[in-house]
């Protein structure tokens, strides 16, 4: 039995179903029953209920990518900022030395290892040093919206704009392409998404706005080769 | 102000009180959330008179570290008011009352916030009175909790919160600044609205067992409708966000 409407938004404490079984995340489970943890969409996904935050800080769970600024280098571990206020640890052999020569100051796109009580651990095989691109940072909860199902969403912005995205589950973006055209049509994109993560016919409507981008751009540089 | 005290008549003749409610009335309140820009969460209310701003920082960065706890995060919470909030300027900083009532509302909004989500980080919590009329830790612990919803950060409840006090023999709900200062009790309730647990509870002069029951009861009873203003701002402020086009 559930008690929810996937359309109506729950707030925390609001009960959601009666099987202990079906709490999933976003959700806690008080004398068996299942109550909602923090305000959100609630949907049935994959037999549990999951609760889908709007808005909240990031919680790292192992394999997911992020990308952080590297904020100390020690003998055999690197420390990464995920975002302000979270530090991951890299460690790597000491004979090595640092992957990638890296310093303090880079930014790398890495994968979670683990992450419990002991602190945020990340995979230094799969780790990459990002050398260029612009970072920017939104709301942790609204980076699915931006992958979007199966990866849809960021592979219509790759498409559209020419750009590479590293997209950090953390809220932490790196774009980088050829122009500036793109990567300023990327990054108004990319708040588009930001701002109405929630909302009908996202999909179309970033599509519309790249396209419209372009043209101008386009349109800019027929004129201002009138002009010369 | 003294001589004036014996001539106010607390409760009237057809059983109104000082601003001209029923014993079981509570004040016009108003509850919005997410109304500061630059926090990760935050509310407002005015209860009557009394205007409170509450605002949510983090999870973050513990800070001074030495605080840190390798389990769960810190909660850190901070009731002020402003210096023009009461009659008499009040001096800048943090006096008795303020260190005191930020330690009752921490305890009690740790109480519903799950802490070991979040380990090695500390939760800011500031609790800002800008105009003060009776009832600022219950108004201020209900907007705190609704700041805290708003930043997203998991809890098990929401609290809600109202005083019941004691003014010329009679027990009245949600009491003003004088109603508190010349009646002979003053009881702030706060509790869990869904199970109804209570998770503040002071007494700042004398009623009867008896009393105190029916204080209780009065308290739970309009924190229910406290609760569903709560609810109602929490489902307007998203709803902006899922509407928005």
């Amino acid at each position: 039995m559930y008690y929810f409407n996937e359309k109506e938004i729950v707030v925390p404490g609001q009960l959601l179903a009666d099987d202990p079984k079906k709490s999933g995340p976003g959700t806690y489970v008080l004398d068996g029953k299942v109550y909602a943890a923090h305000a959100g969409l609630p949907k049935l996904r994959d037999g549990v209920v999951v609760v889908i935050p709007l808005k909240g800080p990031y919680k790292p769970e192992a394999g997911d990518w992020i990308v952080g600024v590297v904020t100390d280098v020690k003998p055999s571990s690197i420390e990464v900022d995920l975002g302000g206020y979270m530090t991951a640890v890299l460690k790597y052999p000491e004979r090595q030395g640092p992957p990638e020569g890296l310093t303090v100051g880079d930014v790398i796109y890495a994968r979670v290892k683990s992450s419990n009580i002991r602190g945020v651990f990340l995979e230094s095989e799969e780790m990459k040093k990002l050398t260029n691109g612009i970072i920017i940072s939104m709301t942790p909860a609204r980076i699915p919206r931006l992958i979007g199902r199966k990866g849809s969403m960021i592979a219509l912005l790759k498409k559209e704009t020419g750009c590479n995205f590293w997209v950090g589950r953390n809220g932490l973006i790196v774009v980088s392409g050829k122009s500036s055209e793109g990567e300023s049509a990327a990054i108004s994109a990319i708040r588009v998404v930001e701002k109405e993560a929630h909302s009908q016919g996202l999909t179309d409507r970033v599509a519309a706005l790249l396209k419209s981008a372009k043209g101008r751009n386009h349109d800019d540089r027929e004129q201002g080769d009138k002009a010369n | 102000m003294m001589t004036e005290s014996k001539e106010i008549k607390l409760i009237d003749e057809e059983g109104r009180r000082v601003d001209g409610r029923k014993p079981d009335e509570l004040r016009p309140i108003r509850i919005e959330a997410g109304v500061l820009e630059k926090s990760d969460g935050s509310a407002y209310i005015e209860v009557g008179r009394t205007k409170i701003f509450a605002a949510v920082f983090g999870p973050r960065e513990v800070h001074p570290k030495h605080l840190e706890l390798p389990d769960r995060a810190v909660l850190n919470c901070r009731y002020h008011m402003a210096s023009f909030s009461v009659d008499e300027r009040k001096p800048l900083g943090m006096t008795r009352r303020e260190i005191e009532l930020s330690k009752v509302l921490r305890e009690a909004l740790e109480t519903v916030v799950f802490l070991e989500e979040f380990p090695r980080t500390m939760i800011d919590v500031f609790v800002e009175v800008i105009q003060a009329d009776g009832g600022t830790r219950t108004a201020g612990i209900t907007a705190a909790s609704l700041a805290l919803a708003d930043a997203g950060i998991p809890m098990s409840d929401l609290i809600a919160a109202t005083a019941v006090g004691k003014v010329a023999g009679t027990l009245v709900l949600d009491i003003n600044d004088i109603e508190d200062k010349y009646g002979e009790a003053d009881m702030p309730v706060a509790m869990t609205p869904r199970r109804n647990s209570i998770v503040l509870l002071q007494l700042n002069g004398r009623m009867t067992s008896e009393e105190l029951k029916k204080a209780l009861e009065m308290a739970s009873q309009g924190i229910k409708k406290i609760y569903q203003l709560q609810i109602e701002a929490l489902k307007k402020r998203y709803s902006v966000v899922s509407l928005e086009e």
